[in-house]
């Protein structure tokens, strides 16, 4: 009874996250695949050749090029966010609920309109169409995910831990090296995901702000798309979702937070 | 190792007041105890002499040199926090060798100062076990084998019995004693609990609103309080007004003789602990004493606790006499020599 429960749990999850892989995978082997057939008429591998190949150098560089803004603008987040977070949630201070708020609207107002609003200051501050300037539109909202994020492992931080470590000798850097970022480090993990994940997928604003001349994954992807090649776009869109499958992989282990239940 | 002197101590959150006035001194090897209410100010005292907190005023002296600006981890004094604060990233052997690690040690003497210490926290074998898979005791043995492994001119313990169930309390009771006694470090240790401030402390200091009530032996405090207060601290009970005049004291239960001091006729009060006053039962014919009627009474395992009512007065007694019932006749003796008459009492002149 309870392995059948457990056995039908694994099942819909698989389902429910597999099948829409499962359809992509399907796409990008096909050679042919005309409506009403269930599955394509025939299979080829003529769309991981051509983004393997002859767009393969695309390919590649974008791949990179949203792994650099990624990661940077994720480990960005977690630094700035650190010390914010850290704060909000230890401190009891005036203006914290007023701050609280003006943190999320980052996140409810959509990235094209914040983007749209920065492009004129980027532009005059000389950070249009540069690598920087795409971290920092990134940021604007892959920040108060961090913030959020962080603030939650800080509120359910308990300081006095610090307080022993000193009294036992510690000086104050080595109790943020040896002591807080090893009791935090599985929500850095997580907030640093999701900066990543967030970071990964943006494309209007990276486009708005990189002006065509940032072409991250998501970026290329839309031009194949465009080109209403479907089984090149599939393969592309595979190769897209793969790192922050990677990622995700990854960091399981810290997503459960059972390292943060410390003895209090 | 280390003497340990509060000086006109003061401390303050924000704007408000937690101790003021604090004195204290405690000698080389002694084991002292802080004694107070929750919200007294215990642990904000431990936490200032640790250098965790800065005072407001006053001096910390160790060994007679002032560390007030000193940080924590330059003093040569550790504290040990009311709950184990283990780190939940490191096993037992690593979290007690934090300080040694910190102080620059190597593995080698680690390894042979860790493996001492947990034996001697009766800890032995348990070195490589991961801090969530202890017992509360053992957790709060590997706080204490934190703290000691480090052997500090000053050790400070806030609450250290109280995490733990009755049988725990005792043994770790006995434990802190034994090793106290074996390493002779100055030892300063908080509690709420005056019995277990009067077991384990040769010195006793009682803090009660954030000041020092009184400072003494732990039979000074609990025979010779100070004032009403501390005595009903130490579960005393009984106090009376009166009048002392040539060895008897003038007040609402009658005139009841005392070896108390000649008086100037002011009015005092007095009290006497409900354990000393001798209860017989009226048909045991003793003859003197106060009669009275018993108005209520709680059993409470080697004595029953039982309230007497002497004219329209009530007088808290605590007997081993049988058992009495509600509306019997008792009559109660007062030794003189267990009446305590406090100094003069200021606030009725
Ligand atoms: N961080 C703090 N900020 C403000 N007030 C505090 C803080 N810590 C303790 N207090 C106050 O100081 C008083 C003494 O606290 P504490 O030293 O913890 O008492 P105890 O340890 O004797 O129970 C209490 O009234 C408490 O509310
Ligand atoms: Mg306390």
């Amino acid at each position: 009874m309870k392995r059948s429960g457990r056995f039908s749990a694994a099942a819909t999850i698989l389902a429910a996250v597999g099948l829409p892989f499962a359809t992509l995978g399907l796409w990008s082997l096909a050679d042919r695949w005309f409506f009403p057939g269930l599955l394509p008429q025939s299979w080829g591998l003529r769309a991981w050749s051509y983004i393997l190949t002859s767009a393969g150098g695309q390919v590649v560089n974008a791949l990179w090029q949203s792994v650099a803004v990624a990661a940077v603008t994720a480990a960005a987040a977690v630094l700035v966010a650190l010390p914010a977070a850290r704060a909000l949630g230890l401190y009891e201070f005036r203006g914290k609920d007023p701050l609280s708020v003006l943190l999320t609207l980052p996140i409810i107002v959509p990235p094209l309109s914040v983007a749209m609003g920065l492009h004129l200051w980027f532009i005059r501050m000389g950070l249009a169409e540069t690598f920087i300037g795409v971290v920092a539109v990134h940021l604007t909202f892959c920040l108060p995910y961090a913030v959020f994020v962080l603030w939650g492992v800080f509120a359910n931080y308990n300081p006095d831990f610090e307080s022993q470590a000193r009294s036992l000798g510690a000086s104050r850097p080595a109790v943020w090296l040896r002591v807080m970022l090893p009791m935090i480090m599985p929500g850095i993990v997580v907030a640093g995901l999701f900066a990543f994940l967030l970071s990964w997928s943006q494309y209007l604003s990276t486009l708005i702000i990189g002006g065509g001349r940032l072409i991250t994954l998501p970026v290329l992807l839309f031009a194949l798309m465009g080109s209403g090649d479907r089984p090149v776009a599939a393969a592309v869109s595979l190769v897209f979702v793969m790192p922050a499958f990677v990622a995700l992989l990854f960091s399981a282990r810290h997503l459960g937070g059972r390292s943060l239940a410390g003895v209090r | 190792m280390g003497s340990l002197v509060l000086k006109d101590l003061a401390i303050h959150y924000d704007r408000q007041v937690v101790v003021e006035d604090f004195n204290l001194a405690i000698g080389e090897g002694e084991m002292a105890a802080l004694l107070g209410p929750s919200g007294a100010g215990k642990t904000t005292i431990l936490k200032a002499v640790a250098g965790l907190l800065a005072p407001t005023r006053g001096d910390i002296l160790i060994d007679g040199r002032a560390v007030n600006t000193l940080p924590p981890e330059k003093r040569d004094v550790v504290m040990v926090f009311q709950k184990p604060l283990l780190f939940p990233f490191m096993n037992v052997a690593q979290n007690i060798a934090f300080g040694l690690k910190m102080r620059g040690d190597g593995s080698e003497r680690r390894r042979t100062a860790v493996s001492r210490i947990l034996e001697l926290t009766r800890l032995e074998g348990l070195g490589g076990r991961k801090v969530h898979a202890l017992s509360g005791g053992q957790q709060q043995r590997v706080a204490l084998a934190r703290a000691l492994v480090l052997e500090p001119a000053v050790l400070l313990m806030d609450e250290p019995l109280s995490n733990l169930d009755a049988n725990l309390r005792q043994e770790m009771r006995e434990l802190i004693l034994s090793i106290q006694s074996e390493l002779k470090i100055t030892t300063l240790f908080v509690t709420h609990d005056q019995s277990e401030a009067l077991m384990m402390a040769q010195r006793l200091a009682l803090l009660l609103g954030g000041r020092l009530r009184q400072a003494g032996t732990p039979q000074d405090l609990f025979h010779r309080p100070a004032d009403p207060e501390v005595a009903r601290f130490f579960g005393g009970g009984n106090f009376f007004k009166g009048r002392l005049q040539g060895g008897v004291f003038e007040c609402a239960l009658g005139r009841l003789p005392v070896s108390a001091a000649s008086g100037n006729g002011h009015v005092r009060t007095a009290t006497i602990r409900p354990e000393d006053i001798q209860l017989t039962l009226d048909a045991a014919g003793r003859p003197g004493g106060l009669a009275g009627r018993v108005v209520r009474t709680r059993f409470e395992g080697t004595a029953t606790r039982a309230w007497i009512e002497c004219d329209v007065h009530e007088v808290m007694v605590l007997t081993a006499a049988g058992e009495l019932t509600l509306g019997q006749e008792v009559r109660l003796h007062f030794p003189p020599e267990k009446i305590r008459v406090f100094p003069e009492d200021k606030a009725s002149e």
